[in-house]
């Protein structure tokens, strides 16, 4: 428990009762209230349809909700003057397909929004583009395209990508699950660097192993409903008292 | 697959070509016998003027004046209204004599000289007309098949709307309620009428397969643009559009070459285009078979470059990625 407290205990996330209900009537999240703290790691788990994704991606609104709050860094995301492409450049994105852009080589992927979109200086960004691809072990790759890397050197690229706009926070959706099991390993090193370094992260992931390792809370998530919500040590330890999450736990095992 | 192997495909595969060659030699021989059936006189050199101009030039006086030609024949002519006199040097043959009073609409001497034929210049209408119709026609294109796939009801009636209307009518149609009802209206001239009518028409083919190309671009292409703070307009300057313009460079390929084709029929409203210039030197030559197969051959000339060149850029832009 003591973890917690070396935070400064301000909040990044807020959500409160969020709900989400598709245009076909799909309930897909029902009333999910959690807070994410200033550099923390937090790993959503649950099985495939729980919501998990559609949460994660409610946190930048690439999904919208029915009802509910969601405050990033003191902002209120649905509020009339929220200029949502602002709050965006401060939250990264990291998918499960990369979603690399493939007419542009690697380093104009990197460079493309904070040339663009932030407008900083071409020098600046070519620089910064080289540290940050030297970072996830790419700078031999600068001049190719996404199609030449394997799946694991793609989502490196990705991450660097989402970097490059200098955010605050970092949301994963599944980051390993299109990734042959030999490259799981590579994205998973850099992503814990990130989580070293004080990142605040939020990671939808089927990695317990990573969960367990590097998150700082773990959300068990089934039905859209916000099930646990706890420290690692007390998802993966000997015991869980709750039933659902230990079916879940054992299915994957 | 061993050597013999390899040798009896190569052999196999020539012995078709032969054949191609020798079909297509039957059917020119073809064409030309049936042509003697009707006791048809190809006379190919008749078409040669209408494409290279090489006859003389005349040169005509444009008032009345009196002539001095001196010994290497320049003529000055000096004009009794006390205007600067004119000297006319370099004509190659001169048709009046020292001393001769000239007036308005004579001949005073003829130059050699090359210039284009009619079927040329009617070539180089053509390609004007197609040019400048291609960039509009791409830039109504883009932004019908924008307003195509906007979520707004009004944008996307009005595109749809557009859409159909075009593609359910004959251009022939389009161009005369262009040039006889707008033209009217808005006093356009046959050039810009033919220009209208031809960028409308070809526009609204352009819009339906950039949309389809845009929307062949996965979505997660705009998901990561938007996630990076890129507002709607930027994601699609720069990471969708780049995309479905490469993706739909065949398919525009082809409404490109058919604008350069459907272009023949603004001749109707009488630009002197290609078309309409083959129509003139046929009544000027009764060469009639010779004038079309030229003109035929002329538009060929001009859709095979541009798909010549189109295909450049797909294999340019093949080297970067699939």
């Amino acid at each position: 428990m003591t973890d917690k407290q070396k935070y400064t205990g301000n909040d990044m996330i807020v959500t409160n009762d969020v709900d989400k209900i598709y245009p076909n009537g799909c309930h897909a999240l029902k009333k999910v209230t959690t807070n994410i703290q200033r550099g923390e790691v937090v790993v959503i788990i649950g099985p495939s349809g729980s919501g998990k994704s559609t949460y994660l991606r409610t946190l930048n609104q690439l999904e919208t909700i029915s009802s509910g709050e969601i405050i990033v860094d003191g902002v209120k995301m649905y509020a009339d003057d929220t200029n949502i492409n602002k709050l965006r450049e401060n939250i990264g994105m990291v998918f499960q397909s990369f979603n690399l852009f493939p007419h542009l080589s690697v380093r104009e992927n990197v460079m493309l929004a904070p040339l663009k979109v932030a407008g900083r200086s071409k020098a600046d960004v070519i620089s910064e583009a080289e540290v940050l691809l030297t970072r996830v072990g790419l700078a031999e790759k600068m001049d190719i395209y996404p199609n030449q890397l394997s799946g694991g050197q793609q989502q490196r690229v990705a991450i660097a990508r989402a970097l490059a706009m200098k955010p605050d926070m970092m949301l994963f959706d599944e980051p390993t699950s299109a990734l042959d099991p030999e490259m799981v390993g590579e994205v998973l090193d850099v992503m814990k660097s990130l989580a070293a370094e004080g990142m605040t992260m939020v990671v939808v992931t089927h990695e317990m192993g990573f969960a367990n390792e590097v998150a700082d809370r773990v959300l068990f998530m089934e039905d859209g409903v916000l099930l646990v919500d706890d420290i690692p040590e007390n998802i993966f330890g000997k015991v869980t008292n709750h039933v659902r999450l230990q079916k879940f736990l054992s299915n994957i095992r | 697959m061993t050597v013999g192997g390899l040798m009896n495909e190569k052999t196999n595969k020539l012995k078709w070509h032969v054949l191609f060659i020798i079909t297509i030699g039957l059917i020119s021989a073809g064409i030309y016998s049936a042509s003697q059936t009707i006791n048809y006189k190809w006379q190919w050199h008749l078409v040669l003027p209408y494409i290279i101009d090489t006859s003389p030039i005349d040169i005509i006086a444009q008032e009345d004046a009196n002539a001095a030609v001196n010994a290497d024949g320049v003529i000055t002519l000096t004009f009794d209204n006390g205007e600067p006199s004119r000297v006319i040097s370099g004509a190659d043959q001169v048709l009046i004599s020292d001393g001769d009073l000239i007036f308005e609409g004579d001949l005073l001497a003829r130059k050699e000289g090359i210039r284009s034929g009619v079927l040329i210049d009617g070539l180089y209408m053509t390609l004007k007309i197609s040019v400048i119709s291609l960039l509009f026609s791409i830039i109504i294109g883009l932004i019908a098949a924008l307003m195509r796939i906007s979520d707004n009801p009004f944008s996307k009636n009005l595109s749809v709307l557009y859409i159909e209307i075009i593609r359910g009518t004959p251009l022939l149609v389009q161009i005369f309620i262009v040039y006889f009802f707008l033209g009217t209206i808005f006093d356009l001239d046959r050039f810009t009428a033919g220009v209208v009518a031809l960028s409308v028409f070809t526009g609204a083919y352009v819009a339906e397969i950039l949309r389809s190309g845009i929307q062949s671009i996965s979505a997660g292409q705009m998901e990561a643009a938007r996630s990076l703070g890129m507002t709607y307009t930027k994601a699609m300057t720069y990471v969708i559009l780049p995309q479905a313009f490469k993706r739909t460079l065949p398919p525009m390929a082809g409404q490109l070459i058919n604008l350069i084709k459907d272009s023949s029929l603004v001749s109707v409203i009488s630009i002197t285009d290609l078309t309409k210039a083959g129509r003139e030197v046929v009544s000027g030559s009764f060469a009639t078979f010779e004038v079309w197969f030229t003109v035929a051959a002329l538009y060929l000339v001009l859709t095979s470059t541009l798909s010549w060149g189109i295909q450049r850029i797909e294999k340019r832009l093949a080297n970067n990625d699939r």
